[in-house]
C-alpha cells in the first residue's frame, strides 16, 4: 500500500441484466480526504461503494482497501460502512444498538459510552438515546446510522447518504464533522444526490450511468466547467456527456 | 369499484412475484400429495419373530381304529396364512432370544409349544363333537377326549405403538381364523394365544402422539423464527452491518444457534411441564437424553431455516417456504401414523425429515424409558444433520450478507 492512497480501484465493472451499474470505474482516495461521489438516483454510487466494502463481488477490475485487495476480511475493523437503508434494529433502543455494534468491534462498555456521548451530540439524539429507534422518523434512524458507523473510530468510513432526509442545519454540521474527521486522518467517501453539498469536500466526483464524469477539487470542476455552483457544473458535464480519460 | 382496483393492484402484484406465484400453485399440490400418498391405511414391513417348535401332529382317538397320529402343521399354516406384504417375518428357534426382541428390533414375537397342532386339534374335536375324517384311505371317526391345551402358546408384543399393535393382533387373529377354519373348529384366537403386552396396554394413543407433536411445535415455532429473524436482519440490512464488522459467518451463525437453541429448550420444556401437567402424557425416561435430543433437533432445525431464508426474497416467502418442510413433518415423520403404513416412496421422504428421528428417539425416551444406548442411530443422524446444516448456514450466511 502506498502511504497516501487507501482507496484504489482499477477498471470496475458490474453489470445487472444488460444495465452496467459500474462501467468500467477507475478511483483512487488519498488518506484523509473527504470524498465526495455524487449524482443523480440510480447513478451507481451505492453499487460502487458496495463493491469497494467487498459487499459485491465487480464482474471486471479489481479494489484494494488499505492496501488489501477486496474483498478481504483483515480490514473489516479499520472500515465504516453506513448503507443507504437506516440498517439499524428498530426494536432496540438507539443505546442498545450502539452496544451491540460495539460490542461487534470488540469495544469496552466505557468505550461505547464515551463514544456515544460524542456521537449522539452530533446527531443530537442525546436526550433520544433511550428510546426505542422503531419511534423515530425517517432522518432520525439515519442519524442513528451514522452514529453507528463511525463509533469503532474507522480509519476509513463509507457513508451512503448520510444526510438525506436529514435537516440544513444538522446536514451543516455532519459535513463539519467529516471535515474534521479527515483532518485527523480518516478518509470518508459520502456519497450524495445533493450535487452542491459535495462542495464541502477535498475531492468530488461526478457519477453518471455508471461511469466517473469528473474528478477532482471542487474549485477544479466550477473552473473547468465555468460554473459557479456544482450543481450548474454537474449540468455542464452532463449535457457534454465527458467521460475522464 | 375501489375494492376492484385493490384486488387488482393484489392480484397483479402476485403475478409479477414468480416466487409468490410458484408457491400458490404449487403449495396445495404438495399439500394434497403428500396427505394422499402418507397414510394407506395398510401396513407394511412389521417385523415380527416366530419361534415353531410345533411338531405337526395331532394324537386323537376315534371310533373304529382306536388312537391314531394325524399330521396337520398347524403353526406352519398359520405363518403362512400371515400376510406377507405386512409382516417381515423372522424364524428364530430360541424363544427367549425372540422375546428379547420385541420392544426394539420386532413388534412381536410368537412361540408356538411342541404340542400346538395337538392341543388346536384336540379342542376343535371337542368343541364341535364327533367328526369324520380320512386315515389311511378310510373314513374314521374322531372322538372327544380330555382336552390336551399343553403349554400355551405365547405372544409378546409391542404396543408402544398402540394402532401397530392392534394390526398385529388383528392381522394374526385373521391367519388363526383361516387355520382354524380349515379344522372345522369353533375354538376361539383368545383361547390359543397368551398375550402379553410389553407396557401393559398402559400406553394410550394420546401418549403415543404427545412426542411427535411436541416436536412438531419444536419444528413449527423455531423454523419460523428463525428463518423470519434472518430474513429480516437480512432485509433491514443489519446483517451486511454485521458482517462488515471484524466477525465471522461462523461467529454470526453461532450466535443464532445458542438464542435460538435455548429459546427451543424454553418451549421444549414449557411445552413438556404443560403436557405432563395437564394431560399426564407417559414420561417414563431420562430427562437428560430428551435435553440432548432436542438440542441437536434444534440446531438442524435452525440450519434447515436459515437455508431457506437464503432463497426466500421477503418474510412472506418465507414463511411459505417453512411450510415445505412442516406438511412432511406432521404427516410424514410418524407422528399419527407410523412409518410402517407408508408407501417406499413416501418413507424415503421421512428418513429425510428431522422429525421422524426426534419422534422416534422421544418416543423411546419418554414411552420405554430407553437410554441414551438405545438412541444411538436417533442421535448420530440428529447429529449430521445439525452439523451439516449449520456448515451451510455459514456459508449462506455470508452469501446473504453479500445479495442484501
Amino acid at each position: 500500500m502506498t502511504a497516501e492512497h487507501v482507496i484504489r480501484a482499477q477498471g470496475l465493472r458490474k453489470v445487472y441484466g444488460k444495465r452496467a451499474a459500474l462501467d468500467g470505474l477507475s478511483l483512487s482516495v488519498a488518506q484523509g480526504q473527504l470524498y465526495g461521489l455524487a449524482g443523480p438516483n440510480g447513478a451507481g454510487k451505492t453499487t460502487l461503494i458496495r463493491t469497494l466494502c467487498g459487499l459485491l463481488r465487480p464482474d471486471e477490475g479489481e479494489a484494494t482497501l488499505l492496501g488489501w485487495k477486496m474483498p478481504s476480511t483483515r480490514v473489516r475493523s479499520q472500515l465504516g460502512y453506513m448503507p443507504q437503508d437506516f440498517a439499524v434494529y428498530n426494536d432496540l433502543s438507539v443505546m442498545q444498538n450502539l452496544e451491540f455494534f460495539g460490542q461487534l468491534y470488540s469495544l469496552r462498555r466505557a468505550q461505547v459510552r464515551e463514544r456515544a456521548d460524542e456521537l449522539l451530540d452530533l446527531v443530537q439524539l442525546t436526550d433520544r438515546k433511550r428510546d426505542r429507534v422503531g419511534t423515530f422518523s425517517g432522518g432520525m434512524r439515519r442519524r442513528v446510522s451514522l452514529a453507528i458507523s463511525l463509533l469503532h473510530k474507522p480509519r476509513l468510513a463509507f457513508l451512503d447518504e448520510p444526510t438525506a432526509g436529514v435537516d440544513p442545519k444538522l446536514r451543516r454540521s455532519f459535513w463539519d464533522y467529516f471535515n474534521a474527521l479527515a483532518d485527523q486522518d480518516v478518509t470518508l467517501v459520502v456519497t450524495t444526490h445533493l450535487v452542491e453539498e459535495a462542495q464541502r469536500c477535498h475531492l468530488v466526483g461526478f457519477l453518471m450511468a455508471g461511469k466517473l464524469l469528473t474528478q477532482g477539487k471542487p474549485e477544479e470542476i466550477l473552473a473547468q466547467t465555468g460554473t459557479d455552483n456544482l450543481d450548474d457544473a454537474f449540468i455542464v458535464l452532463q449535457e457534454r456527456g465527458e467521460v475522464p480519460s | 369499484m375501489t375494492s376492484l382496483a385493490v384486488a387488482r393492484n393484489v392480484l397483479r402484484r402476485i403475478l409479477r412475484d414468480g416466487r409468490t406465484l410458484a408457491l400458490i400453485i404449487i403449495l396445495p399440490l404438495f399439500f394434497v400429495l403428500i396427505y394422499g400418498n402418507s397414510f394407506s391405511g395398510s401396513y407394511s414391513d412389521l417385523t415380527i419373530v416366530i419361534v415353531n417348535a410345533d411338531n405337526g401332529l395331532a394324537s386323537v382317538r376315534t371310533q373304529e381304529v382306536g388312537r391314531i397320529t394325524l399330521t396337520v402343521d398347524l403353526a406352519a399354516a398359520f405363518v403362512s396364512a400371515l400376510d406377507p406384504d405386512v409382516f417381515d417375518i423372522v424364524i428364530l428357534d430360541d424363544a427367549d432370544e425372540a422375546f428379547s426382541m420385541v420392544g426394539t428390533e420386532a413388534w412381536a414375537a410368537l412361540a408356538f409349544p411342541k404340542s400346538f397342532s395337538n392341543a388346536v386339534v384336540s379342542q376343535a374335536i371337542r368343541s364341535s363333537g364327533e367328526r369324520k375324517v380320512q386315515f389311511e384311505g378310510s373314513s374314521v371317526t374322531l372322538l372327544p377326549s380330555e382336552i390336551d391345551a399343553g403349554p400355551p402358546t405365547r405372544l409378546v408384543i409391542d404396543d408402544s405403538n398402540p394402532l401397530v399393535a392392534s394390526a398385529v393382533i388383528a392381522a394374526f387373529n385373521d391367519a388363526f381364523t383361516a387355520v382354524l377354519e380349515t379344522q372345522q373348529s369353533s375354538v376361539t384366537v383368545e383361547s390359543l394365544l397368551n398375550v402379553q403386552r410389553l407396557y401393559e396396554g398402559k400406553i394410550r394413543m394420546l401418549d403415543f402422539t404427545a412426542p411427535g407433536i411436541i416436536g412438531f411445535a419444536m419444528t413449527l415455532i423455531t423454523v419460523m423464527l428463525t428463518a423470519m429473524a434472518v430474513v429480516r436482519e437480512r432485509t433491514g440490512g443489519t446483517l451486511t452491518r454485521i458482517l462488515i464488522a471484524p466477525i465471522s459467518a461462523w461467529e454470526v451463525t453461532m450466535g443464532y444457534t445458542l438464542a435460538f437453541s435455548l429459546i427451543a429448550l424454553f418451549q421444549a420444556a414449557e411445552l413438556f411441564l404443560v403436557s405432563l401437567w395437564l394431560f399426564d402424557i407417559r414420561f417414563v425416561g431420562d430427562p437428560g437424553a430428551v435435553i440432548l435430543v432436542i438440542v441437536l433437533f434444534a440446531v438442524g432445525l435452525q440450519g434447515i431455516a436459515t437455508l431457506m431464508s437464503t432463497v426466500a426474497k421477503n418474510e412472506a416467502q418465507a414463511m411459505q417456504f417453512v411450510l415445505f418442510l412442516l406438511i412432511p413433518s406432521i404427516m410424514l415423520s410418524g407422528v399419527f401414523w407410523p412409518l410402517e403404513t407408508m408407501p417406499a416412496t413416501m418413507r424415503a421422504i421421512s428418513y429425510a425429515i428431522p422429525l421422524t428421528y426426534a419422534n422416534s428417539a422421544l418416543r423411546k425416551i419418554m414411552l420405554t424409558g430407553q437410554g441414551l444406548g438405545a438412541l444411538t442411530f436417533e442421535l448420530s443422524v440428529l447429529g449430521a444433520i445439525a452439523v451439516v446444516t449449520l456448515l451451510l448456514s455459514v456459508i449462506s450466511m455470508r452469501r446473504q450478507a453479500y445479495t442484501a
